[in-house]
């Protein structure tokens, strides 16, 4: 899912440029410094996941985790993302780079309200965390379809025809995202579950090594 | 007896002309009439049209393969995003003394 050059119409791609690059500053601004290395780690994830391929049925498909990304950082998510958008298009030939800015909303915007979804409803107990991030896992990927769907019809396709392609198109993706997505924030939650608390709930306080 | 020298001999320059490019290793002929020679050229003809299709495949896959981002693209991948994030990390280290 990733929108190639000469697609769009030049005003959106600028458009895209513009609110991806306020929203990139405004996600650095969010980001401590101590959640660096985590960024890091997550950013490669996101970057590498585009090539895990799971088998499903005849065909395979291959992972594309904006929900997971977002589950894990919360606001520096979309920072995150428009890094590894920015290497993917760049070593992969992964959309086109005019089309970076409008990339980057789709999977970002995703992301944050993921992050955000994830936050809000994830509760105590591992089993509520890992279905909430499986949720937000699916989630990611839906909304990234629709935000497609939506750019498209800006290029000028009819909107729910396109809409509807995308979502049948990734309905593979959004479940297996989901079950990766699950089983991965509860293998975090039993083993490190700081790393799930992203700085949407952090307390400002925070002890220094 | 003097017609069948002569097919025989024509029988053999037409098989030393088909395989004058000489890719396949040198066979020699039977030396006795040209069914058999064209038997034995139908049946090169199979095997190196077999040949030909085997490379072809393999070409078609080989270019396939090289659109598909490699080892090398992954690792410089998440050499550059850990360099950045060092740099980052760097220079906010430095802001905070």
């Amino acid at each position: 899912m990733h929108i190639s050059d000469g697609v769009l119409p030049i005003s959106v791609t600028v458009g895209g440029y513009i609110a991806g690059a306020a929203l990139v500053a405004w996600s650095a601004g969010r980001t401590h410094s101590e959640e660096l290395p985590k960024l890091a780690v997550v950013t490669a994830a996101f970057f590498v996941a585009s090539l895990v391929h799971v088998p499903f049925g005849p065909t395979s498909v291959h992972l594309i985790v904006p929900g997971l990304t977002g589950a894990l950082l919360g606001p520096p998510a979309f920072l995150s993302i428009g890094l590894g958008l920015l290497l993917q298009s760049f070593l992969f030939q992964f959309g086109g780079l005019t089309a970076l800015g409008a990339n980057a909303l789709m999977m970002g915007l995703p992301a944050l309200a993921c992050g955000w979804f994830f936050q809000r409803y994830k509760g105590r107990t591992q089993l509520r965390q890992a279905i909430v991030g499986g949720l937000s896992g699916s989630l990611g990927t839906a909304l990234a379809a629709i935000i497609l769907a939506i750019f498209l019809f800006t290029g000028g396709e009819d909107f729910f025809g396109v809409a509807k392609i995308a979502l049948l198109a990734h309905v593979p993706v959004i479940l297996i995202e989901g079950v990766v997505s699950a089983f991965t924030i509860g293998f975090l939650v039993r083993v490190k579950p700081v790393l799930l608390q992203p700085s949407f709930t952090r307390p400002r306080k925070v002890a220094h090594g | 007896m003097k017609g069948i020298q002569r097919r025989i001999w024509v029988g053999v320059l037409w098989v030393c002309l088909a395989l004058f490019p000489g890719s396949l290793p040198a066979q020699t002929p039977p030396k006795d009439g040209s069914p058999d020679v064209i038997a034995l050229l139908k049946e090169q003809n199979s095997k190196l049209s077999d040949d030909l299709r085997r490379i072809q495949r393999e070409i078609a896959a080989l270019r396939a393969d090289f659109d598909k981002p490699g080892l090398r693209e992954v690792f410089s991948g998440i050499g550059y995003i850990f360099g950045l994030f060092g740099v980052a990390a760097f220079a906010a280290a430095r802001r905070k003394e």
